[in-house]
């Protein structure tokens, strides 16, 4: 039971990454701890180090120095294998969903398998057992019913459930979703984002949404974490954050490019 | 929390002056640039009919010699059709394998030479291989092929092959490169192998334009298998030499209507797939 809690969290100190060694840091020092079953809203205006931070979380950008553990593994130590093997361990959510279109829903849901198919899977083939699993956590997030249609005939917010099903087909120990709502109404923004919050409770792993929208922050996460300059500025639970709180993320006097 | 996120007052970039000038009488800019093209062709083409002895009189008297040999052909001689039959069938049948041999082999190229697929030491000689394939006219290929395995189709199977590499691999690999980031994106992110990236990121988005690809290769196929008797290489192309030879008119053009007939009826059920598909 607690290596599954070790597993199940993301712990970060002094995290710094660049893209290159003559631009500036883009991430400059995070401290951040994410726990098992918490849902995590990270803000902050635009280039302030958002998707940067989950693509470090998920080796799609470096990390130039500070510790990392996620999901149970040390990710400044990790050998170029293991890469594939983390990575089937998060789950990320997108906001163009990144569906393949032209496939079925159901085996959009499937791909979240790959990395544990066998090497039957050349045929496209996938097991009985997992086509079982990816109708329920399609019925789980609603869109059973569409299971057998062309994913990009779907609306967006059916496809970003189906993107979530797809993650949660991973059985991940953690989840990573930039911008998931940015593309939709708000009615299916509250949808999609109360669906990662209960996953995050019922899963028992943390879930990190990185959000624009003040008020949905607000209304579905746990805690927040405002992100500046690549630094947190602010930090603690939802209910005890307001507007004026979060004031510091957002840069009254404005050095933000347009 | 309006006045928060308020935007401040700033001093908005200004475009430089010359810029604003260029970009405001833009349309001077393309009419000097055509006026200049128009001049280089002007003198190519000129330098060119020279060169190559192209006149206009000759033209006007070539142009009754046709008219002479068209009415030549008429009417035309049906009494060896089932020859023709049987070899439109043969050609038919060479260009579909060709087309399937050559459509199986440029998947494959195109693997080596598409960038978001291949590494760079793999997508450069790839590359450069399919250039040189391509830069063989279709008929130096069956030559090569002729000499090689002897007359008769199967050279003409193996240089449509080997043609079809060189026609149609370098435009599999620019539909793989063209598809979409996104699918690709999300299933490294899985934790898929390259294979599946391939299965699963990229062949579903490209299949549509590999197949409607595929059918222009066949397309084009049926056409070139026509002429590939005219080195040996199998097909109703010899036939067609022959019968010019011996001045069997009626013969040949019994031919030429059979061969319009069978390329039109391939031409227009391709392209309703090909809309159908796309
Ligand atoms: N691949 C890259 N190479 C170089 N610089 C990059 C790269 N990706 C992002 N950056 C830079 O890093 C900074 C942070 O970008 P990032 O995408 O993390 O911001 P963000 O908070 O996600 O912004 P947004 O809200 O607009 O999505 C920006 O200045 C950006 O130009
Ligand atoms: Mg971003």
């Amino acid at each position: 039971m607690s290596t599954l809690v070790e597993t199940r969290r993301v712990s970060l100190r002094d995290l710094r990454v660049r893209y290159s060694p003559t631009e500036p840091y883009v991430l400059d020092g995070v401290d951040l701890d994410l726990l098992a079953g918490e849902t995590v809203a990270l803000l902050g205006a635009s280039g302030s180090g958002k998707s940067t931070l989950m693509k470090a979380l998920t080796g799609f950008a470096p990390i130039t120095s500070g510790e990392a553990q996620m999901a149970g593994y040390d990710l400044t130590r990790l050998r170029p294998k293991q890469l594939r093997e983390v990575r089937s361990q998060i789950g990320q959510i997108f906001q163009q969903y990144n569906l393949i279109g032209r496939l079925s829903v159901l085996t959009n849901v499937l791909t979240g398998t790959l990395y544990n198919a066998g090497p039957v899977n050349v045929l496209g083939t996938f097991s009985a057992a997992d086509r079982r699993r990816a109708l329920e956590l399609l019925d789980r997030v609603g869109i059973v019913h569409k299971a057998d249609e062309q994913a990009r005939t779907l609306s967006g917010g059916q496809q970003q459930r189906v993107a979530i099903a797809r993650a949660l087909m991973q059985s991940p120990r953690v989840i990573l979703a930039d911008e998931p709502v940015a593309s939709l109404d708000p009615r299916m923004s509250h949808t999609v984002l109360s669906l990662l919050q209960s996953i995050a409770k019922d899963e028992g792993i943390p879930v990190l949404v990185s959000l624009h929208v003040l008020p949905l922050a607000l209304a579905h996460s746990d805690r927040i974490v405002g992100l500046r300059h690549g630094s947190i500025v602010v930090q603690g639970n939802t209910s005890d954050l307001d507007a004026d709180a979060l004031a510091p993320v957002y840069d009254v006097h404005g050095d933000e490019e347009m | 929390m309006t006045q928060l996120l308020a935007p401040k007052p700033v001093d908005r970039p200004k475009l430089d002056e010359a810029s604003r000038q260029r970009l405001e009488r833009a349309f001077s800019v393309p009419r000097a640039r055509f006026g200049a093209g128009l001049a280089i062709a002007v003198v190519l083409f000129v330098w060119s009919s020279m060169g190559a002895q192209f006149n206009f009189l000759e033209l006007g008297e070539g142009a009754s010699n046709m008219g002479e040999f068209l009415l030549r052909l008429f009417p035309p001689t049906w009494d060896k059709l089932g020859t023709i039959v049987d070899l439109l069938i043969e050609t038919l049948q060479m260009a579909i394998v060709g087309t399937v041999l050559g459509a199986v082999l440029s998947l494959l190229f195109a693997f080596g030479a598409a960038s978001n697929i291949a590494p760079r030491w793999v997508y450069y000689p790839f590359r450069w291989g399919m250039n040189i394939i391509r830069s063989l006219p279709d008929l130096v290929i069956a030559l090569m092929f002729v000499s090689a395995v002897g007359l008769g189709p199967f050279a003409g199977i193996l240089a449509m092959t080997v043609g079809s590499i060189g026609s149609i691999g370098k435009v599999f690999a620019e539909a793989m490169e063209s598809v979409d980031r996104g699918p690709i994106t999300a299933m490294e992110a899985v934790g898929a192998s390259r294979r599946q990236i391939i299965q699963y990121g990229i062949l579903p988005s490209a299949a549509p334009m590999l197949t409607s690809y595929t059918l222009l290769l066949f397309e084009g196929n049926v056409r070139g298998a026509t002429i590939l008797g005219l080195v040996g290489a199998g097909g109703i192309g010899l036939e067609l030499t022959t019968a010019m030879n011996m001045y069997d008119y009626g013969h040949l053009s019994a031919m030429v209507i059979c061969i319009i007939v069978l390329v039109t009826v391939i031409d227009q059920a391709s392209a309703i797939i090909r809309r159908k598909i796309t």
